[in-house]
């Protein structure tokens, strides 16, 4: 799965960041920073409802490719400023978060089987 | 510019959200880089003047002693014969350590067109002061220079007993001392130090660097973390422990900036180890055993909202450190140290 895939699966809008070709190695649906930094995976597709700086600053220290948020929520334009400078796919969902879990879940088992 | 200044009303003590308040806006207002890197790495950058703003305290350079004041009962008369023989534009009305207004010449121009100069002080003084606290920043001072036209700030401590008076003058005077000596510093220093980075183009093996954190400014907390994250890249050391140390840097800067009245990051690279200082000026904490255990928080509604203060961050912190130590003290504040092998 990469971030054509995750743009295209979550019905979203890659807001900032850039491409990347890279490929989801985890994904982490989590609010609270705290507890998506005590995340050893690498390559983490970080799924949340948090619309502020510290989601991406938080995703750029676990080295995480993309970060999704959801509901519609608008974006702090400082968010996506961080989102451009540090280089991190930053990607905007209508869908609630319980929705996109179940549509990557789907997409990665039928990856997984195909 | 929405800008909320601490104002006191006729000796009335003033919250501590106020003053938190008017710490946000007057960040946002123009003191625009608060975060960085400071030792060692930024003799050429202008941070030195932010960090020189940020590490002076408006009680370095205000007036403590042999400050004229009147009390309440005063004459307005009376003010005004000691702001002459004194060539002072403004006088505090203070009583034991409580400020109740000032008077200014513009007060005494008023009461002698007026006639009412044989009038009580308290009849006439400005009541409504916008003050200063001795522990800010002199950003904070300068800032609030430029929004008002006064020509002086009174200081309060903690406790809001008055403590002084900072003017212009007072400030530029020692902000001219401070810069000079600064400059003196890096041009004796910056010339050693370059010779030394011909020589050693591949990154420090031994390098400090220090990260100033404001209290609630956390649309910059992260930035310390995030250098830090990148120095350590930069060495080659291995990403899982990279990751470590970013992570425990992360929580010790969210810590500082949303629990402490502000502090510093200081990030120590050795060849063998790194490690990481997160200082703060206080409260200190009470019980550090408590505070270190996953799930205890003391963090605000507003701090939640930004996806942090559920209670993680120390216990995060010693998980990903191979050694650390915590020592606290109330009031002064709290030093955590995280230590990570490199080898």
């Amino acid at each position: 799965m990469k971030i054509d895939d995750i743009v295209k699966t979550l019905d979203g809008t890659l807001v900032a960041g850039g491409e990347s070709d890279r490929t989801v190695g985890a994904v982490v649906a989590n609010d609270l920073m705290s507890d998506v930094l005590l995340n050893d995976s690498e390559d983490i597709l970080l799924l949340t409802s948090l619309a502020s700086d510290q989601a991406i600053r938080t995703a750029n220290i676990v080295g995480a490719m993309c970060v999704v948020v959801h509901n519609a929520k608008p974006l702090p334009s400082t968010m996506v400023q961080v989102a451009n400078s540090l280089g991190i796919p930053l990607v905007s969902s209508p869908l609630s978060k319980y929705e996109s879990c179940v549509r990557v879940h789907d997409f990665l088992s039928n990856e997984s089987k195909g | 510019m929405d800008y909320k200044p601490i104002i006191l009303s006729g000796g009335e003590q003033r919250s501590d959200d106020q003053i938190m308040a008017a710490h946000a806006n007057s960040l946002d207002a123009g003191v625009k880089r608060v975060s960085g890197p400071s030792l060692p790495g930024t003799e050429d950058s202008p941070l030195v003047i932010m960090e020189l703003l940020q590490r002076i305290r408006v009680k370095d350079v205000m007036k403590s002693e042999g400050i004229h004041s009147v009390i309440r009962t005063d004459s307005m008369r009376f003010a005004q014969n000691l702001m002459k023989r004194n060539k002072i534009s403004g006088i505090p009305v203070v009583e034991g350590k409580r400020l109740f207004g000032i008077v200014s010449v513009a007060d005494i121009i008023k009461a002698l067109e007026g006639e009412w100069i044989q009038d009580e002080v308290q009849k006439h003084m400005a009541v409504n002061l916008v003050v200063l606290e001795e522990d800010m920043p002199l950003a904070f001072a300068i800032k609030y220079f430029q929004n008002y036209s006064f020509g002086r700030f009174p200081v309060l401590n903690k406790e809001r007993d008055f403590v002084g008076i900072v003017s212009q003058r007072d400030l530029t005077k020692v902000l001219m001392n401070e810069l000079t000596k600064e400059v003196v510093r890096l041009e004796v220093g910056g010339a050693e130090r370059k010779e030394e980075r011909k020589t050693d183009a591949q990154l420090p093996y031994y390098s400090m660097h220090q990260f100033v954190v404001v209290r609630n400014d956390l649309s910059n907390a992260g930035k310390a973390a995030n250098e830090i994250k990148k120095l350590l890249n930069e060495v080659g050391v291995d990403k899982k422990i990279v990751r470590r140390v970013a992570v425990a840097a992360y929580e010790l800067e969210i810590n500082v900036c949303i629990h402490s009245v502000g502090g510093t990051i200081t990030f120590i690279l050795d060849s063998d180890k790194a490690t990481l200082i997160a200082k703060d000026r206080g409260p200190g904490i009470k019980d550090v055993e408590w505070a270190c255990q996953d799930g205890t928080s003391t963090a605000n509604d507003w701090v939640r909202s930004m996806g942090f203060g559920a209670g993680m961050g120390l216990a995060n912190s010693k998980r990903v450190a191979d050694v650390f130590d915590i020592k606290s003290k109330v009031p002064t504040g709290t030093t955590v140290m995280c230590e990570f092998n490199l080898k």
